[in-house]
């Protein structure tokens, strides 16, 4: 960058950091009430006299919670917005590969770029900060804690997300205006070295470097929900009345623990490969399978990092509908935890073909196999719960019973992949894309927008619009099983995967090959007017809805199902009607005393 | 308290810091790996000060500007060592060109070891000509 580009930059972060003390000073109003960090406000003893200026008002309060629950509406909302990219890139992916030359995208690479930003946007971006959206917002209320244990650590895990996810986009926003960025990172979601590394574009930089914050955010945000599950519960909270899905968020806080900062670390690795001539993963230093052998110690935990919260709410959501207990609830625990330890022993299951030695292969195999016992636990609880249980099919409940379908089609061909002998015919395939994406939409999200549903009620005060939303799962559990059966038989046809076009085949069967990828876009867009409607019907009943004047919106009494954070709702709902709500609203003139217009 | 309606608790509900914390840490990063020598310092002041600033307001430390200079002297250190290492060279690079020149090793050196030196003159200036030390207003 020439001379003049590092003034101007100059300018504008100086210009920055005097913002930064402006709006710092202009704060110390709103937060000289504080009763903390010695006596300066003295008000510890006087519940009253601060109950209205605990948040500032507007934007402010956003930027600066440090409150659970706002925290996990943030997690939410960026959560959202990942979403959106990253479907959006899967719709433009798939409409390309309705036709087999090369159609809608400028080229090759745009498809390439297009392929990692969906995959790194929907694991790293929508994936995990959605949970951590469910995790911040609810735990604390179903443990009967006050709060995250570290609140402050809490708001910094959020933060890092936002300059995380524009460092990994930043190869769209910046490539049209410089020479020297080609497009998007266009290594894959798993970049692998040697590509990763003599890939000149510098976006890939920007994006590891986005990816290690967001590893940071992670790690800070597990070790904030160890210390909270462990240390902040309820009196009446022991370990053996622990809700499931604060079990299943406690084991997936581990697999972050122990997966994430390796992640960070092979990262590092990489960028000092590409900027600072080491040999991590060079031939002639530790080789490219190391960077595999890495990855994948992160990489497979990671799949569980994301599925076993949904898990926990599947198996908390569906026995409210079910009119029952959770069957077996002590072995959901146990194949919780089973799943957790396994996790981190079948890594190389995805390396079977890269020739490693044939009886490390068939050790890593045996563990995958296993993995399907504990798998098979839950899913066999679920349908218990639900034999001869009373069901309420409404729409939280539609998509728990669409998570079990497509996590028993998801789970079943990962079985077949993990035999070397199949996984030698489908590595690389269509098959695999089909398996995984049964996994993590039809399971994954689909747990998501259960538990979306199913307590929108409560982060809401409104009622979602019940039409629009059987509109959503339907199209949803239609489009989701057109896309990827039809992978799964592109598979078993020797379609390989990441390839923008298809027009240059020759041996196969063509036609079904056509077929099936016209299915897959069709599929998709089905998926997209579902998730269309499904946004629609969040942000116009959030702003439109009927209120919620019942703290049991569910019934939930009825089958003595109501838990812990419906008494919460409950009792805020109460307080809220008493004293006309809505004062957290509103802007405060001072730091002091409720004025009239608030108590009226 | 959960009766209170968006209550959690008896605590302050708002921190300025953990955004500023998080932001810090992403310029500097981009501005140390890619030699920005802007965003470098930029990013770092934003990271210490900021971390300073959650330490104080958390109570563990009762006056911010030990810490700040404590960090401002770590910072000066791997910046000169940084800057020694590259053999005392350095050069303004295109991001384009390479970065593993001595040159740019050398300059990332110096934008941390000023990010240091201002942070110290912050540090100095916040304890003997303000009155921030004494309270907790800030």
């Amino acid at each position: 960058m020439a001379i003049e580009g590092q003034i101007a930059l100059t300018v504008l972060m100086g210009a920055l950091l005097v913002g930064v003390a402006v709006w710092l000073t202009r704060l110390e109003d709103w937060r000289s009430y504080t009763p903390l960090a010695g006596g300066a406000g003295g008000a510890i003893g006087d519940e009253s006299a601060h109950v209205h200026e605990e948040k500032p008002a507007g934007i402010i309060r956003w930027l600066t919670t440090v409150d659970h629950k706002d925290i996990g509406i943030l997690y939410g909302t960026y959560a959202l917005i990942a979403f959106v990219w990253g479907g959006l890139a899967a719709v433009l992916m798939r409409a390309e590969l309705a036709t087999a030359s090369l159609s809608l995208l400028n080229n090759t690479q745009v498809y390439n770029a297009l392929l990692t930003s969906h995959g790194i946007t929907m694991l790293f971006l929508f994936g995990t900060p959605i949970l951590a959206a469910f995790s911040n917002y609810f735990i604390p209320l179903l443990i009967d804690a006050d709060d995250m244990a570290f609140p402050r650590i809490n708001a910094i895990a959020f933060w890092l997300l936002p300059p995380g996810a524009i460092l990994i986009w930043a190869g769209f926003f910046v490539a049209p205006f410089t020479e020297a960025m080609t497009t998007g990172a266009a290594t894959s979601w798993t970049m692998y070295p040697p590509l990763s590394v003599e890939q000149t574009n510098p976006s890939v930089d920007l994006m590891l470097l986005g990816l290690h914050l967001t590893g940071v955010s992670a790690t800070m945000g597990a070790i904030n929900f160890i210390a909270t599950i462990f240390s902040e519960r309820g009196e009446d909270v022991g370990w053996s009345n622990l809700d499931i899905f604060s079990w299943t968020v406690l084991t997936q806080s581990g697999l972050i623990l122990f997966a994430f900062p390796l992640l960070g670390s092979a990262i590092i690795m990489l960028l000092l490969d590409r900027n600072f001539s080491t040999v991590f993963f060079a031939a002639e230093g530790g080789g490219t399978i190391l960077w595999q052998h890495l990855f994948w110690f992160f990489g497979h935990p990671e799949v569980y990092i994301l599925v076993l919260p949904p898990m926990g709410i599947v198996s908390y959501v569906l026995p409210k509908f079910s009119g029952r207990k959770l069957f077996g609830f002590k072995f959901v625990v146990y194949s919780t935890l089973a799943i957790g330890v396994l996790s981190f022993g079948v890594w190389a299951h995805h390396m079977f073909t890269t020739g490693i030695d044939p009886r490390l292969r068939a050790s890593f195999m045996a563990v995958s196999l296993a993995i399907a016992i504990p798998s098979a636990v839950k899913t066999f609880n679920w349908i218990t719960t639900l034999w001869n249980g009373s069901l309420r099919l409404n729409t939280p409940m539609l998509f728990c019973i669409g998570f079990i379908s497509n996590f028993i089609i998801g789970g079943v061909t990962g079985v077949f992949l993990a035999a070397i002998p199949i996984d030698l015919v489908l590595h690389d395939t269509y098959y695999v894309v089909g398996h995984f994406h049964y996994v993590v939409m039809g399971a994954i999200a689909f747990a998501g927008f259960a538990g979306i549903y199913y307590w929108y009620p409560m982060y809401t005060g409104r009622m979602y619009q019940r039409t629009l939303a059987k509109w959503h799962f339907w199209l949803s559990m239609i489009g989701t099983n057109l896309t990827f059966f039809a992978m799964i038989i592109l598979g078993y046809a020797g379609f390989t995967r990441r390839y923008a076009t298809y027009d240059g085949l020759t041996v196969g069967p063509v036609e079904v090959i056509t077929a099936m990828h016209q299915a897959a876009t069709l599929g998709a867009f089905l998926l997209l007017i579902g998730q269309i409607i499904w946004v629609w019907n969040m942000v116009s009943s959030w702003i439109d809805g009927p209120k919620v004047e019942d703290g049991d919106p569910w019934n939930l009494a009825e089958t003595n199902m109501k838990s812990r954070e419906w008494a919460w709702f409950e009792r805020k709902l109460d307080t809220t009607i008493a004293t006309d709500g809505g004062a957290e609203e509103e802007p405060l003139a001072d730091g002091g005393e409720p004025t009239e217009s608030d108590e009226s | 308290m959960e009766e209170q309606p968006g209550l959690s608790d008896q605590y302050r509900m708002s921190s300025p810091w953990p955004m500023l914390i998080a932001f810090g840490l992403a310029i500097a990063e981009v501005g140390i790996i890619w030699p920005l020598a802007p965003l470098a310092v930029g990013g770092l002041l934003l990271l210490t000060g900021s971390i300073v600033g959650i330490v104080r307001e958390a109570g563990y430390v009762e006056s911010p500007w030990p810490l700040l200079s404590g960090f401002a002297l770590a910072l000066v250190a791997i910046g000169l060592a940084l800057f020694a290492y590259s053999g005392g060279a350095f050069a303004v690079n295109s991001v384009s060109e390479s970065l593993r020149t001595s040159g740019s090793i050398g300059l990332r050196g110096l934008s941390i070891a000023f990010a240091g030196v201002i942070a110290l003159v912050g540090a100095l200036v916040g304890k003997y000509w303000t009155t921030a030390n004494a309270g907790h207003s800030v």
